[in-house]
């Protein structure tokens, strides 16, 4: 049993609302890459660190970061360090737990992409004259990156449908944020959410394709 | 004669293979239980006991109403959001769910004369300074997300064109945010106030003022197009009212006094 009338002509007058509220969701998902992969690419080296306490913060990161779900995350960045009188805009504390998490993620895809780079191509690096640090940022990171690239799309993707959560902590201008409000003003909860729907999948299509293309073009041998 | 008699033949035959068309009030008889959507997070109309049972006013109200059909009460526990799926996808035959009846949302589900109506209290941290409802311009302010007084002062809000307007997704998540001074202030039903500062689980909150909105008539809510049942409910709501039950459950769940008048001055219904 179904009982609603579809109301399109209505639903799609706050259209123009849930596009602005796009927005704020591809700008938090391309924020929150940018921060993730910068962090990633720092807890990646401190896993290769000799050095016992860096591998340990990149181990606790990234376990916290996979094993627990987005959502706890997320609250605890507002609601946690709300309790110890630091207070974050329901902004902030979404695209902090949204980076917090991707970092968690790209340091594992990073993972898998350094052990398909043999070993011995350090050493050659190494023996050329090389620190250490050179060798990761000239020959280790750019075929890591390359390697990395189509499942940190996965992670974009998966960054953009995070950000319906910031529900949780009162954000109210992103695309689930807009829906939300307008559902509990109309109660047109099939037509807006199904909007709401339609809109993320386009982003998320839009990206995956892009970065196919993009893959295509800039990793050509 | 014989006429007659063919079309009174063919009429029972219709009656006993034709599908009766039987509506919501009707189910719910057969069916022998009335499903009722209640939003447990809302002290005192709904929350749970001690031992995790759902109780409040609206449990008992639709206790009651189950008890006036002849049928068993089920509570199907939503959120404020998930009222209006849950009917339309059939998980529930009715919301008692302090739903307030914006003319907005009536273009969608049917509502009955009101069975209830909260007045609104401005809550504020107390280091937020706030001791008037007009303080709060220009504050950040919190509500639960989808309820009548978010709404309220979300309007407010853009009319000053200042502050900050917060939709968090629970009441219990709005007192924390109050608590912690993520929010300078919220508005929420007196009742719920009062409940939640009397708890003492939010340190730091006081009940500052009143809102001035017009009382927040809510309604029980069904599919719009089921008119036997809404007729039913309205008479129901308005025993509720004559036989002094309606104060009777004032008493138990809210407290001493007397629960708001349900009619408006001037106007029928």
């Amino acid at each position: 049993m179904f009982n609603y009338t579809f109301r399109w002509n209505q639903a799609l007058k706050s259209l123009p609302q849930m596009l602005e509220g796009a927005l704020v969701t591809m700008e938090i998902a391309i924020l929150s890459m940018v921060i993730g992969i910068a962090i990633a690419i720092v807890l990646t080296l401190f896993r290769l660190s000799p050095l016992r306490p860096l591998r340990a913060v990149a181990a606790v990161w990234v376990e916290i970061a996979r094993n627990t779900p987005a959502l706890f995350q997320i609250y605890m960045v507002h609601f946690g360090l709300g309790s110890f009188g630091i207070h974050l805009t329901p902004y902030l504390s979404l695209l902090i737990g949204i980076a917090y998490n991707n970092a968690g993620y790209l340091t594992e895809n990073f993972r898998g992409a350094l052990t398909a780079i043999p070993e011995t191509q350090t050493r050659a690096a190494r023996s050329l004259g090389m620190t250490s640090l050179q060798a990761f940022r000239h020959v280790v990171m750019p075929q890591m990156l390359r390697i990395a690239f189509l499942p940190m799309t996965n992670q974009m993707v998966w960054a953009i449908l995070m950000t319906s959560l910031g529900a949780v902590v009162a954000m109210n201008s992103d695309l689930y944020g807009v829906a939300n409000d307008l559902n509990a003003r109309t109660f047109r909860t099939f037509e807006i959410f199904a909007i709401a729907a339609v809109i993320f999948y386009l982003i998320t299509k839009t990206i995956t394709i892009s970065a196919r293309l993009l893959a295509a073009r800039l990793f050509r041998y | 004669m014989k006429r007659t008699f063919v079309m009174a033949g063919a009429l029972a035959l219709a009656a006993l293979t034709m599908p009766a068309k039987a509506d919501k009030l009707d189910d719910i008889i057969a069916s022998g239980t009335l499903r009722c959507a209640v939003v447990l997070d809302f002290p005192p109309m709904g929350f749970r006991d001690e031992n995790n049972q759902p109780v409040g006013f609206d449990v008992d109200y639709c206790r009651d109403l189950a008890k006036a059909l002849g049928v068993e009460a089920e509570i199907v526990e939503t959120t404020f959001p998930e009222r209006i799926p849950a009917l339309m996808s059939g998980r529930v035959d009715v919301a008692v769910a302090s739903t307030s009846d914006t003319l907005e949302r009536a273009k969608t589900v049917g509502f009955t004369i009101p069975y209830y109506a909260f007045e609104n209290a401005v809550v504020a941290n107390e280091k937020s300074g706030i001791e008037s409802w007009e303080d709060m311009k220009g504050k950040t302010i919190g509500a639960t997300a989808g309820t009548y007084e978010a709404i309220w002062i979300e309007g407010r809000l853009k009319e000053w064109g200042a502050g900050e307007f917060r939709p968090y997704q629970n009441q219990a998540d709005v007192f924390l945010a109050l608590s912690q001074g993520q929010i300078d202030a919220t508005v929420s039903t007196v009742e719920v106030a009062e409940a939640n500062v009397k708890s003492g689980k939010f340190p730091g909150i006081r009940i500052v003022d009143k809102a001035p909105m017009v009382p927040d008539y809510v309604g029980l809510i069904t599919l719009r197009e089921e008119y036997g049942l809404i007729n039913y409910m309205n008479l129901f709501i308005n025993q509720q009212v004559r036989t002094g039950r309606y104060q009777e459950l004032y008493r138990k769940w809210v407290g001493d006094g007397e629960p708001a008048d349900l009619t408006v001055k001037g106007v029928y219904r």
